[in-house]
């Protein structure tokens, strides 16, 4: 009997733990899948039949790219708004300081790249994409280097570095957004204001009330003041309610009750709306490589690395640290780790570009950053860090 | 070995363009010269200072003398390379001397190649505008910045096409909507974001350069494409013929003369040595007709 109730609790124990670990797989794989699923199917789609592709892409556009992604720019500012709460990773400054110094170099150095290659072969229309250039894919950057530093001091170097890179970028995009302002503005902004911190007041612990009625206004009033609406979401994001966080994105326990995270009860949306973007950016005729996409990939396999290595380099002869237990063959293979800006490249173009040749070729030279993915694993395997270090 | 011989000449002559594909359907030159038409040339991806450029600025001079134009269309990448006030006068003033000083007025649009300023460039006749439309006889055109397609230029040229009452609506831009060149081709993209403008107000024909040949595309959708990338830079064999192909000829440089007479007009594309490699008529159609199609 004994035996029998030992062999049940057996079962219902192994239930449990597989149940949890396909959560957290799913939860851990889930972000990464839906924007290059998205992508694959453009660029079949837009490589065999193009016409009837570029049909659906064009048509929506607007709905992805600046009404969707509000959810997606929401998210994230919300990671970052916890992170920094008392409690939060990113609560105190000497944290952020030396991942700062390599944001400024990565941004230097793509930027500096991306802008002498366009330069240097007279195409000065391409100049405008220089934020694409200094673009940082945050979640698969955070893989990679996951993937070869599994519990490595890295981690949140590099997470906060392509945050820093990514929010400044975010900045350049707001500011630049190909339509002209309409007026009306501010007024629906202070309202949208207004609302979230009377929702506030009043303890409104739901999302959904600050995201369809201020979110609403805010979207409004960015669209009428020649914003990227896709940004919306930035000023409310401060009166959703909030708990500190780790700086492990996308990684908490989804199902633990006391996490109130935005990305766990808006995840399933957020993966269908970066499905969508991927499906709509990423179909590009593969032929329409040109400048742009060399000096896309000049900026991010070579330029970024280069900039964030010399500017730590720098910092560390200045007297500031590394990580503990951090070394240079480490840092080596973070900044390369950080090269790839695919989702957020693709976004930064989306936002500064309209349709024509530049934005293809851009788009061809946002896609292949990819290929910073395998090189981060490459170098690794190289200089035996992490998971290759037992290799020999 | 003789016949070694022979065959290693007879490709020799052939790669130098001696029995190139000229366009098919090329009869001779077949413009009506009428005292009251429209007459004006077109030319695309010029801007080398090299010398193949200046041979087809000394062509159109030479066919200026029988074929007075008025006006020079320049279909984008009209600078290549450096951009300093000195190139202006090497890629384009001196290749085109002599037509500028008998008063010609060119036209251009901007290609990837071109500074954004080089529309406040005076020879350039963009008046500061990346786009802009102007009015010659009973033709308006309309110049793009196909460069970027942002959505003020596309609510402007959706208002300009529908207030125009002009007989002929003619646009040109850098990028062509439809092209067999091999190196970029069709810009489907461009295509499905412009072409439904263009046939909802009755656009004739379209000029576009950017691939380095000279290509006649059948009418699509009641509309007359026409790629003509080669008045200074040149890819050599890279048409690649397709179902949509009227004529094309890549075996050197070539330019384009226009005449617009009435209801007809008639075109012709000459290489750099004076050849005729294709020429036609089109007639226009009633605006309800090519509303219906």
């Amino acid at each position: 009997m004994r035996n029998h109730a030992a062999a049940a609790h057996h079962v219902q124990l192994r239930r449990h733990h597989r149940h949890h670990a396909t959560r957290a797989v799913h939860h851990r794989v889930n972000p990464l899948l839906g924007l290059p699923l998205g992508v694959i199917l453009a660029l079949a789609w837009a490589n065999t039949v193009p016409e009837p592709y570029f049909r659906l892409a064009q048509s929506l556009a607007f709905v992805v790219n600046e009404i969707g992604m509000a959810l997606f720019v929401g998210l994230i500012m919300q990671e970052i708004a916890e992170a920094t709460m008392e409690g939060g990773a990113l609560h105190s400054w000497r944290r952020w300081t030396l991942p700062l110094i390599g944001a400024a170099g990565g941004i230097a150095g793509s930027a500096g790249a991306y802008l002498a290659y366009v330069t240097g072969r007279y195409e000065l229309i391409l100049t405008a994409g220089w934020p694409i250039a200094c673009a940082i894919d945050v979640a698969a950057s955070y893989y990679v280097l996951k993937s070869i530093m599994p519990r490595s001091g890295m981690l949140p170097f590099v997470l906060l570095l392509a945050i820093v890179t990514d929010l400044f970028g975010m900045l350049v995009v707001a500011a630049t957004h190909p339509r002209p302002p309409a007026g009306g503005g501010l007024a629906l902004l202070l309202v949208a204001l207004g609302l979230a911190g009377l929702m506030r007041m009043m303890k409104v612990r739901a999302f959904w009330p600050y995201l369809a009625i201020c979110g609403a206004l805010s979207w409004l009033a960015f669209y009428r003041e020649g914003l990227h609406p896709a940004f919306a979401l930035v000023p409310i994001v401060p009166f959703l309610p909030h708990e500190p966080r780790k700086l492990d994105l996308l990684a908490d326990p989804p199902d633990d009750d006391t996490v109130h995270h935005f990305e766990h009860e808006w995840n399933t949306l957020v993966q269908v709306v970066l499905f969508f973007f991927g499906l709509v950016n990423g179909g590009v005729i593969l032929k329409g490589y040109d400048t742009g996409t060399w000096g896309l990939m000049l900026a991010a396999l070579v330029g970024r690395p280069l900039g964030i290595l010399a500017a730590v380099g720098l910092a560390v002869i200045a007297g500031w640290h590394l990580p503990r237990r951090i070394g240079w063959r480490q840092l080596v293979v973070a900044a390369f780790a950080a090269s790839s800006g695919f989702t957020f490249a693709l976004f930064f173009a989306s936002g500064i570009l309209s349709t024509g040749p530049v934005l293809a070729q851009l788009t061809i030279g946002a896609l292949a950053t990819a290929a910073g993915w395998l090189l981060a694993l490459g170098i690794a395997r190289l200089l035996r860090v992490g998971r290759f270090s037992r290799a020999s | 070995m003789m016949r070694r011989t022979f065959v290693v000449l007879a490709l020799l002559f052939t790669a130098a363009g001696g029995f190139a594909p000229a366009a098919q359907n090329a009869p001779a030159a077949a413009l009506p010269g009428r005292p009251d038409s429209l007459k004006f040339a077109v030319i695309g991806d010029t801007g080398t200072g090299g010398r193949p450029e200046f041979d087809v600025g000394q062509q159109m001079a030479a066919a200026r003398a029988k074929f007075p134009f008025e006006l020079v269309l320049m279909l984008g990448d009209n600078m290549y390379g450096r951009q300093a006030p000195q190139d202006f006068v090497e890629k384009f003033e001196r290749p085109y001397a002599p037509l500028l000083q008998a008063g010609v007025l060119f036209y251009a649009t901007l290609g990837n190649h071109d500074n954004q300023s080089n529309r406040f460039y005076k020879g350039f006749n963009m008046g500061g505008e990346r786009y802009f439309s102007y009015v010659k006889k009973n033709v308006r055109f309309f110049v793009l910045d196909s460069n970027s397609l942002d959505p003020p230029q596309r609510s402007w040229l959706d208002e300009a096409l529908g207030r125009s009452q002009e007989d002929w609506k003619i646009c040109y831009f850098h990028h062509p909507l439809y092209s067999d060149a091999g190196r970029h081709g069709s810009d489907v993209s461009l295509r499905v974001a412009l072409e439904p403008m263009l046939v909802k107000h009755g656009v004739d024909v379209v000029f576009s350069g950017h691939d380095h040949i000279y290509e006649r595309i059948k009418p699509q959708k009641g509309i007359a494409y026409f790629v003509a990338g080669s008045g200074g830079e040149l890819r050599r064999g890279d048409a690649h013929p397709s179902a949509m192909t009227a004529a094309y000829y890549d075996q050197d440089n070539a330019f384009m003369l226009v005449e617009v007479a009435g209801d007809e007009l008639f075109f012709q594309a000459v290489a750099r040595t004076g050849t005729t490699v294709d020429s036609g008529v089109i007639h226009r159609q009633a605006r309800d007709v090519r509303s219906s199609q």
